[in-house]
């Protein structure tokens, strides 16, 4: 097996190149139908180009699930300031791995993203800003846009076609928060990165002060594809609020974790039972985080029905973020596992907000003082309460992320929190 | 297309200016939204989050420091959900913030303890141990306080955007973060870094002068003019038992913002300056003996009268207000023939412009009234340090008056060919001791006044001290003997004698005393110039 | 489908039942050797910053580096922004990042020397100190968490003798503990310099730990 993560019922149209060596050359890209978007998006022009993401309802993959051809058609027309398209490939939410596999095994697949969406938005540069740890994967890259570079794909005049598209791979330095679009643009630019105030959005005042669209790897992967089929191809697969397909990375207890393609509104349940092989070792599912750890924690019986579509995760009480789903089974000590996440969310906070830099260290602490057996009641209540103020106050949405699985985790699994309060007050008592 | 919107704010509508942010517009109606992060001189961030408010129709709450006014926008910046806000950021601060406002310096303004006070929690509920990060030297006169610290960032905005001289910045992130220089390279050198104590929210930045020295609310504070050069920032005078204890910059947008320079603000121990001139005395060397005023100025009157026709030779002062050398002027005239009107003044080689505020400038002149001096007929003699220049005063045989200039640089020969000397200074001095006269007048901090700045605006100072012993503002003794003189009415203030100034002094025309109030008037332009 | 590990393909020594190789799965020949001067300007931001050799002494943009760091200023439309690449090429001479490295590199973008400190310390990957000569960084986070990730970072610390974020006596190894490194599905996952080690269990330690030694001469 050339591959750990293939199943039979995938549809893999992003992920076809995954565990091929081949695919990360011109030649081998090139025969698997890569540099075909391109050329036609350069064939059909700017307008159409969009029309056609649009068509396909692609949805940006990097959590928000905002449409990509109306954020692409929000850029200004004229052509006075520079433009630019920055490749959002600092993937680190907890869980999500998706990102690593398109740039290490197909980086043709990102490089031809870039310059649909670099083409789409009239920008001359593309900025691909990758995660500082990515270190083997964007060495791949980087021979691939040296690569691209020499054979006329990148640069200027790419393809003969008179347009001039160049492409910089910008290596970050650790930190959560530069996955944040604004973030992003100030860590660009040099500084500390620390998220701005919208107003004025991106389109309008991006990067370096110019007109910018920030768009995920992932999303970016796809629109070659949509590209060189057509939207209305994409969109056999999927469903009506949520066409095409997606990655989902499994991780945590199941027997083959993994990236697996599938169209979107996929039942949860399938994935984790078949394709990933069941939990492991007789045990019973507890509980699952689908959508990477910034979103609601779903108990076992949330988890029955959903099917993994932006609408679906909605409905079942959570958000379908970047589909990482997490999987944990009834041995998983909840508490721990939130006081984990809240000491990343406390690590990441760029600290700012006085809500999300505070908030975020209090909780962790609270968190931490439960799981030592030193808990009260009242601190559920706290917790909820610095969880709600959390909510909606911050600049950006860090905080948000924390509060959501405190809150769903008193919610829902109450008992966990409860039995270290009153095992800490037995051992008090004693 | 209109340039004003109105909307409405907790159900008082109100038209602003397009472009004015909801922050500034609920100012209009008296509402202050608190804030920390925000600053009137500075960019806003919108990070300390205490500033939201309820925006009807908008999903989240919206900070009001960059959130701009819009026609028929329903605001609320005290509905039930900006006030739980604003409890939540409150208590958030105070999970690390000690409560150590009985030993800091910034207890009784320190807008933390007033907001909590107003709206805060009466019980915090966080049970953690408090972070320590203690506290650090950032050179020059700036101590900061880590623990204090609430992150707001105006300090490194200040450095970075109006000094433009980015020495401050964040160091590390989260809850880890604190504000630090470069290592061990800090304040020390920078010429505006004193600002930085005056715009933090808390006692985070403190002055190292001013540390423990005083509480705040035992503080009177006195709108004046700083002195010390002729800029003549807005400042307000910190006094407490009858000492300046410290200067504060007062806004005011024509002439130093919300700043002033750290020379300015250092300087100020002279006027607390012991060994005054207290009482009036006549008589030379050996027979000087101590008289009231009364009959020192009778006395004067007389011999002023008898004598007139005389030759007079006047040194006066760029630290004295207009009010006492136009007086001085005036007396001087009535006396007789007035041969030389001069005063010495101190310049600096370089001046030091504040570059994001660039109205403000330290001159090179560093006197206050150097330029109002000029306009009412005196001229600049000696050099840059104050010295010399004096040689054909010193052996006059006219009528010597001598306002506000110690002659240190003089011996006790000075005066002695005089037919009459008078002398009106704060202190003593060796060269007055051929004096006829010595009459102590007093400082610019113990009295009402005004100067002219190097901009031409003049700008009037209050009273901020009690004079010590019996001396008088120079205006009021010198405007006494001019009325007397002149055969006009005595001016009982300084709004008086202004007036009478402004009708003698071409170049003051059209300014009034009121008209001036806190914030100072511009000379028409030619005056300046001219 | 039994219970017994499964193992991804994650390094050399664990590539199980797959056909591929572990210069396959990291594109290491693909890559090749890595120019010092950066290659084409548009990737000559992107080259690994965290090496076995490190000389804190080392002169900073001379030679090739210069030429790299000339092609990296093309790149931006301002100086600042060149600041991280820097930054980055500093640590990949010397290792960290000390306050006279700072100093050097503010002067050369004509940036304040206190805004390079807090843009430094905003980073995570910037060391502040010396670091051994692997630093091993373990992912704690949530999905390798869960399937033990406590326990890979313990074996780590047993088997270096060394308390975390120390150095051990021999300058080989520094143990810290990462955020998600985003290779969830292959827990526990370790970042060590700049390459992944992926699926490593408490047992495979002393292995990754022996090949290390062996290997501490090749500059990875």
């Amino acid at each position: 097996m050339a591959y750990p993560y293939r199943h039979e019922s995938e549809t893999r149209i992003l992920s076809e190149g995954f565990g091929d060596p081949a695919a990360r050359t011109v030649a081998g890209w090139k025969a698997m139908g890569g540099y075909a978007g391109i050329a036609r998006a350069l064939e059909i022009g700017r307008e159409a180009t969009i029309d056609e993401v649009k068509a396909s309802g692609l949805r940006g993959r990097g959590g928000a699930g905002f449409p990509t051809g109306l954020k692409w058609s929000f850029m200004p027309k004229d052509a006075r300031r520079p433009h630019y398209l920055l490749c959002n490939a600092d993937e680190s939410e907890p869980g999500t791995f998706k990102d690593r596999e398109i740039i290490r095994w197909t980086p043709h697949q990102l490089i031809e993203g870039c310059l649909v969406g670099s083409y789409a938005i009239g920008a001359a540069h593309c900025y691909i800003y990758l995660r500082g740890e990515f270190f083997e994967s964007t060495q791949v890259l980087a021979r691939a846009l040296e690569e691209a570079y020499d054979k006329g794909l990148v640069g200027r005049d790419i393809m003969g076609s008179g347009v001039d598209i160049d492409m910089t791979l910008h290596v970050g330095a650790g930190a959560y928060i530069c996955g944040e679009e604004t973030g992003l643009m100030s860590s660009l630019e040099g500084r500390r990165g620390e998220p701005r105030v919208k107003p004025p959005f991106p389109a309008a005042v991006g990067a370096f002060g110019m007109p910018s669209t920030i768009n995920n790897v992932e999303t970016l992967a796809a629109t070659p594809h949509i590209l060189r089929h057509g939207g209305e191809w994409y969109r056999q697969w999927g469903t009506d609020k949520s066409p095409g397909t997606k990655l989902f990375c499994v991780s945590g207890h199941v027997r083959k974790p993994g990236n697996y393609e599938f169209p979107l509104g996929f039942p949860m349940m399938e994935l984790i039972e078949d394709v990933c092989g069941g939990i492991p070792n007789g045990r019973a599912l507890k509980a699952v985080i689908p959508g990477g750890s910034s979103v609601p924690i779903m108990s076992a019986d949330d988890c029955r029905e959903c099917s993994l579509c932006y609408e679906g995760v909605e409905a079942a009480g959570s958000m379908l973020g970047c589909a990482s789903v997490i999987v944990m089974d009834d041995t998983t000590d909840i508490v721990k596992q939130v006081r984990r996440m809240a000491y990343f969310y406390a690590h990441e906070s760029c600290g700012q907000c006085t809500p999300c830099r505070e908030g975020t260290a209090w909780a962790t602490r609270i968190l931490r003082r439960i799981e030592d057996g030193r808990g009260t009641e009242d601190d559920l209540d706290t917790l909820i309460e610095i969880s709600e103020q959390m909510t909606g106050t911050t600049i950006c949405v860090l905080s948000d992320s924390l509060a959501m699985p405190i809150i769903s985790s008193i919610e829902k699994f109450r008992d966990d929190y409860l039995a270290l309060i009153r095992r800490g007050e037995r051992v008090g008592a004693a | 297309m209109t340039d004003t919107v109105t909307l409405t704010i907790d159900g008082h509508e109100v038209t602003v200016p397009k472009g004015t942010s909801l922050l500034h517009a609920a100012e209009t109606l008296g509402t202050e939204v608190p804030h920390y992060c925000y600053h009137p001189g500075l960019t806003a961030p919108a990070q300390c989050r205490i500033c939201l408010v309820e925006v009807e129709g908008a999903p989240k709450l919206q900070p009001s420091c960059v959130t701009m006014a819009q026609d028929g926008q329903v605001v609320h910046t005290d509905s039930p959900a900006a006030k739980r806000m604003r409890q939540g950021v409150l208590e958030f601060y105070l999970v690390n913030h000690p409560l150590d406002c009985p030993i800091c310096d910034m207890s009784g303004e320190c807008m933390l303890q007033d907001y909590v006070f107003d709206e805060g929690r009466e019980k915090g509920r966080s049970r953690e141990p408090k972070r320590v990060f203690g506290r650090d030297d950032f050179g020059g006169d700036v101590l900061y306080y880590g623990d204090r610290c609430v992150m707001c960032t105006r300090c490194v905005r200040f450095m970075d955007e109006v000094a433009r001289d980015s020495r401050l910045t964040v160091v590390e992130r989260g809850s880890r973060a604190v504000i630090d220089t470069f290592f061990d390279r800090g304040l020390e050198g920078a010429s505006f870094a004193g600002n930085v104590v005056d715009i933090c929210p808390v006692g985070a930045l403190v002055s190292k002068d001013f540390l423990h020295k005083a509480r705040a609310w035992d503080l009177d504070h006195t709108p004046s003019v700083c002195p010390n050069c002729s800029q003549g920032c807005n400042i307000e005078l910190h006094t407490r038992d009858n000492l300046v204890q410290r200067l504060k910059p007062r806004e005011n947008q024509e002439v130093n913002g919300h700043w002033m320079c750290d020379y300015g603000r250092a300087n100020y121990e002279w006027m607390n300056r012991p060994g005054r001139l207290e009482e009036p005395a006549a008589g030379r060397g050996a027979k000087r003996r101590r008289v009231d005023w009364k009959s020192a100025l009778e006395h004067l009157f007389v011999q002023l009268r008898a004598g007139v026709g005389a030759e007079v030779k006047v040194v006066g002062s760029a630290a004295a207000s207009n009010e006492a050398l136009a007086a001085l002027a005036a007396v001087a005239g009535e006396a007789g023939e007035v041969s030389s009107r001069v005063f010495r003044s101190p310049r600096a080689a370089d001046e030091v412009p504040l570059p994001g505020f660039p109205l403000l400038v330290r001159r090179h002149d560093l006197a206050p009234n150097v330029d109002g001096a000029g306009l009412l007929g005196f001229e600049r003699t000696g050099d840059d340090e104050a010295k010399g220049g004096l040689e054909d005063v010193a052996g006059h045989d006219g009528v010597l008056f001598v306002l506000g200039d110690e002659l240190a640089d003089r011996n006790e020969d000075f005066g002695a060919a005089a037919g009459l000397y008078v002398y009106l200074g704060a202190f003593d001095s060796p060269a007055a001791r051929n004096a006829d006269y010595v009459l102590p007048v007093t400082t610019f901090a113990e009295e009402e006044g005004s100067f002219v700045n190097a901009q031409g605006r003049v700008q009037r100072y209050r009273q901020g001290l009690q004079s010590p012993g019996s001396a008088r503002p120079a205006w009021l003794v010198l405007g006494a003997l001019a009325a007397a003189l002149g055969g006009h009415g005595t001016p009982a203030t300084a709004a008086d004698v202004f007036a009478g100034l402004v009708a003698a002094h071409a170049a003051f025309a059209g300014l009034t005393w009121d008209a001036l109030g806190d914030r100072g008037a511009a000379l028409r332009t030619e005056a300046v110039h001219g | 489908m039994s219970d017994a590990r499964f193992r991804n393909p994650g390094w050399a020594g664990n590539t199980g039942e797959f056909d591929l190789t572990e210069a396959d799965v990291r594109g290491s020949e693909f890559v090749g050797e890595q120019p010092l001067d950066g290659g084409h300007p548009g990737v000559a931001p992107s080259l690994p910053y965290m090496l076995v050799r490190k000389d804190p002494e080392a002169p900073l943009f001379e030679g090739p580096y210069l030429e790299r760091f000339e092609k990296i200023r093309t790149r931006y439309p301002t100086a600042r922004a060149a600041l991280i690449p820097a930054l980055n090429l500093a640590q990949e001479l010397r290792g960290h990042v000390s306050p006279e490295t700072m100093d050097e590199v503010a002067a050369l973008l004509g940036l304040s020397d206190a805004f390079v400190r807090g843009v430094a310390t905003f980073y995570t990957m910037y060391n502040k100190r010396p670091v051994g000569r692997f630093l091993i960084q373990v992912c704690t986070n949530i999905s390798c968490n869960i399937r033990g990730a406590d326990e890979v970072l313990a074996a780590f610390l047993e088997h270096t003798g060394t308390e975390l974020g120390e150095t051990s006596s021999d300058g080989d190894f520094t143990v810290a503990e990462a955020e998600c490194l985003a290779a969830c599905g292959f827990p526990t996952c370790v970042q060590i310099n700049s390459r992944y080690f992926e699926d490593v269990s408490v047992e495979d330690v002393p292995e990754v730990l022996a090949r290390l030694k062996r290997e501490v001469n090749d500059g990875f």
